[in-house]
């Protein structure tokens, strides 16, 4: 990995910041974290310490913004969802009506990690076709091991390119957000005059439908819409 | 005798004009009167000298009378004095004044009237006395800046120390009270120690009753309105205790109703209403109950200075020393802690908030019960708010209650401080029993479950990960350039292998009908080399040269070899390959009559003739 810091440097701005967090130092705990995400050098796990730091500090939407990047990255795991869990219990909001499961798709790709699909695809995909190309060329004698060894790349690709498909459909249509300001009012209009139709806090997790000026329509979980300022929320 | 202003002056002309007239006894006869001030203010008193000097025994003297003017207290008081000069005999003076403390009752230029004295059947006046009063107050004459007051101070021997400290054994002033026109005998005086204070700090409120009559009892007292203040009572005595004091020179019993500390809650000009008192005075059935109202106040107080600290409370103000008291710092595990977090200083004890006490999740901390001392000190309200926690820990080990801040702002200092305490570790070990026998019965059972456990649970924060994997952001692969290419080049390779085999299938069957051709030719040929050897000797080579030449044309046209095979296979292939019965057999007399010529003697030039021609029919029109 090339970037602003060696390996060497990186692991090191790393422990001083666990280090900053473990004396409660949070703020310099964040400041190392997020230093380390701005020189190139990410991942879910400096996210998991820069969400679980702001949420010891009790920047709530932050704390859930970073949380959500992390398991966007990395997957799920038991400390990250235990913090969430923490993160969600200090919300405010209470989405009454919730419909009890996420849609279909997004829960498939949320449950699947998206590189490792569509490295599995191309791998099949191609290895599928080759052999299928081989079996032609190959004598009579060989056909048969070449013709079933393309039969379970083939086996393999179908059902990862439909999920590749997935992915790619959710990332171009899904827009996860956060609530990032401690109040944020959601308007009928995208107006700063408009009637106010609810109010969301820090934390929250919302869906981002479309955008004009500095406005951005948010969807709830329980399908309630409203306009809010698009400085309010952070995509995850 | 010190006369004072130009009064002064016309009244000892006066009282030259009446020793001219007046009897032997009335030699020395002096009456004049004199002002304190010639310039008054309507709200402030003046002093009106009355003066009589060796006036006859029987002198009346009748004090000046007008309208604009009340008179609020007189005094009487005579003096004798003797003096020799010249080695003469001794001058014996008899002086009597008549002290009127005396207010204007409008502004202008008045005049007071003569004051009257009737002795021997005569009636002598004095000269009027021209005042000019302005409206409002204009304080005490120069040179008596605290004559109005009786309570003198003596000179400051510290006064230029460079210390702001407040000065414990200074009375906190209170302004001076006003008569009021009316109520002048008997008036309820509300006063504070200062009117301009900042958010939170505190101002003194003392309401008390002046009176120069008798009282008998206070039946009922209403306290202003404090609005936008925070009260707590700093005195309320129970029984009327009153002190001389002395307004604008009028003498008065103070007599203290209530006297409350008062910290205003928010910013601006407070005003507080007048309070209401019901007296009574006098004694048994000569008392009689009188209302009074107070004069309203106003304070004005200013916002905390910018720069406090982030979430500091208004009521933080004073003076504040903050502390935390564990009873224990080594416990063993199901034992409580008590921690008292108390702050102690002056303000308003009972209004602010001590900051709350945190730790792990393995230390239990209950609510806590707050209680209160408040003990004024010249009336200053001060004392200590005690926050008492119980702590219970849940784990053994070493566990620390981080350090405590209070922020507040300094009055003194005019400045914001941060009183602190420092952390407070606790070990918890396990209980002095050490581990638990084996229970060897129900009972030993129960009793081992109710024991303390070390308690671990789930909840709270995880930790923060102690390594990571770096990842560079990175795009999705499938947006990569790379990607889609190389999921498509398989199907492309596929179809470029499809088509480069169907072409080369066409090629190869093109190549097939040249070869036919070509062996068509040859054989074609050959028949014609055959043509030379008819008119030789060698009859069997020519009819295995015919032979040959056919055997030749027919691989070529039936697509494979045909030497070897019998004439009956020979000539199934021609009707599969759909020769025509003509053809087939004229191909069929040929090869029999080659195989008849060459093993049967060959027959003559005419037979041979016969079979070229056959053979060369058979070739010719196959395409």
């Amino acid at each position: 990995m090339s970037g602003y810091y060696t390996p060497e440097e990186a692991q090191d701005v790393f422990l001083k910041a666990n280090e900053a967090y473990a004396r409660e130092d949070y703020a310099a705990a964040q400041e190392g974290y997020e230093k380390l995400l701005s020189r190139g050098h990410g991942g879910p796990d400096v996210l998991y310490n820069l969400g679980t730091t702001q949420l010891a500090k009790g920047d709530l939407g932050r704390a859930v913004l970073a949380l959500e990047q992390a398991k966007k990255q990395g997957g799920r795991a038991p400390d990250l969802e235990a913090n969430l869990a923490v993160a969600r219990a200090r919300q405010v909001d209470k989405v009454v009506g919730a419909a009890a499961d996420e849609e279909f798709l997004p829960r498939v790709t949320a449950a699947t990690d998206g590189s490792l699909v569509a490295w599995t695809f191309l791998a099949s995909w191609v290895g599928a076709l080759l052999l299928l190309l081989a079996w032609r060329l190959s004598r009579p004698g060989r056909r048969t091991a070449v013709g079933l060894l393309s039969a379970v790349l083939l086996l393999v690709a179908l059902p990862s390119g439909v999920l590749l498909a997935a992915h790619a459909y959710v990332e171009q249509t899904v827009h996860e957000a956060v609530v990032l300001a401690p109040t944020l009012v959601a308007r009928e209009l995208p107006q700063p005059g408009a009637r106010s139709i609810f109010e969301v806090h820090a934390g929250l997790k919302v869906r981002l439908l479309e955008e004009t000026g500095r406005f951005v329509r948010i969807r709830l979980p329980n399908g309630l819409e409203g306009w809010t300022e698009r400085e309010g929320v952070s995509e995850i | 005798m010190r006369r004072t202003g130009s009064s002064g002056r016309v009244a000892v002309l006066v009282g030259l004009a009446l020793l001219a007239s007046a009897p032997a006894w009335a030699a020395g006869l002096e009456f004049y009167q004199t002002v304190n001030r010639e310039e008054v203010g309507s709200e402030d008193t003046f002093l009106l000298t009355i003066v009589t000097v060796d006036a006859p025994p029987d002198a009346k003297v009748k004090p000046p009378s007008s309208d604009d003017f009340e008179v609020l207290n007189s005094s009487r008081s005579s003096q004798r004095s003797v003096s020799w000069s010249g080695g003469g005999p001794a001058n014996i003076q008899d002086i009597t004044k008549y002290v009127l403390v005396m207010r204007a009752n409008r502004a202008g230029r008045l005049t007071i009237p003569p004051a009257e004295m009737t002795a021997g059947g005569r009636t002598y006046r004095t000269d009027s006395v021209q005042l000019s009063v302005k409206t409002g107050r204009m304080g005490p004459p120069a040179g008596q800046a605290q004559g109005g007051r009786q309570q003198q101070r003596l000179p400051d021997p510290f006064a230029n120390f460079p210390s702001r400290l407040p000065d414990p054994f200074t009375e906190e002033s209170e302004d001076e009270p006003t008569i009021p026109r009316g109520d002048s005998d008997l008036f309820l005086r509300a006063s504070l120690d200062r009117d301009s204070v900042v958010v939170g700090e505190q101002v003194t409120l003392s309401l008390y009753i002046y009176s120069r009559v008798d009282l008998n009892s206070v039946d009922a007292v209403t306290m202003p309105k404090l609005e936008g203040f925070w009260t707590e009572e700093v005195e309320s005595p129970t029984q009327l205790s009153g002190e001389q004091k002395v307004v604008d020179g009028v003498p008065y019993r103070a007599y203290l109703l209530r006297r409350r500390a008062i910290f205003p809650v928010k910013a601006g000009t407070l005003s507080i209403s007048p309070a209401e008192a019901d007296i009574t005075t006098g004694f048994l059935f000569a008392g009689h109950r009188v209302h009074r109202v107070s004069n309203g106040l106003k304070v004005k107080v200013a916002p905390l200075p910018p720069g406090a600290p982030p979430g500091m409370s208004n009521a933080n103000v004073g003076s504040w020393r903050l502390s935390m008291d564990v009873s224990q710092t080594q416990v063993e595990l199901g034992q409580p802690v008590t921690v008292k977090v108390i702050l102690e200083g002056v303000g308003n004890v009972k209004n602010v908030t001590p900051p709350k006490l945190t730790g792990p999740s393995a230390l239990k901390i209950y609510d806590p019960t707050t209680s209160d001392k408040v003990s004024p000190q010249r009336n200053r309200v001060q004392g200590r708010r005690v926050v008492e926690y119980l702590v219970m820990p849940q784990r053994t080990g070493t566990f620390t209650l981080p350090a405590l801040e209070f922020p507040f702002f300094d009055v003194r200092k005019g400045g914001y401080e941060v009183a602190r305490t420092d952390p407070v570790t606790l070990t918890v070990e396990q209980g002095a029993g050490g581990p638990t026998p084996t229970p060897t019965s129900p009972t030993h059972v129960a009793d081992a479950a109710n024991e303390q456990k070390n308690v671990l649970t789930t909840g709270g924060l995880r930790p923060v990960r102690y390594q990571a994997r770096f990842v560079a952001p990175a795009e999705a692969p499938w947006k990569r350039g790379f990607f889609v290419p190389v999921a498509m080049a398989p199907l492309g390779l596929l179809f470029g292998v499809a088509l480069f085999g169907g072409l080369r299938g066409r090629l190869a069957t093109r190549t097939q009908g040249d070869q036919g051709k070509q062996q068509a030719k040859a054989a074609r040929k050959r028949l014609a080399e055959a043509e030379k050897l008819q008119a030789g000797g060698d009859v069997g080579a020519f009819y295995g040269e015919v032979e040959k030449a056919l055997h030749g044309f027919l691989g070529a046209r039936l697509g494979g070899p045909v030497s070897g095979l019998t004439r009956e296979v020979i000539a199934e292939r021609m009707t599969a390959a759909s020769v025509a019965p003509e053809r087939r057999a004229q191909v069929l007399y040929v090869l029999e009559a080659c195989d008849f010529g060459r093993y049967g003697g060959g027959g003559d030039a005419a037979a041979r003739q016969k079979v070229m021609d056959a053979a060369a029919a058979a070739m010719e029109g196959w395409a």
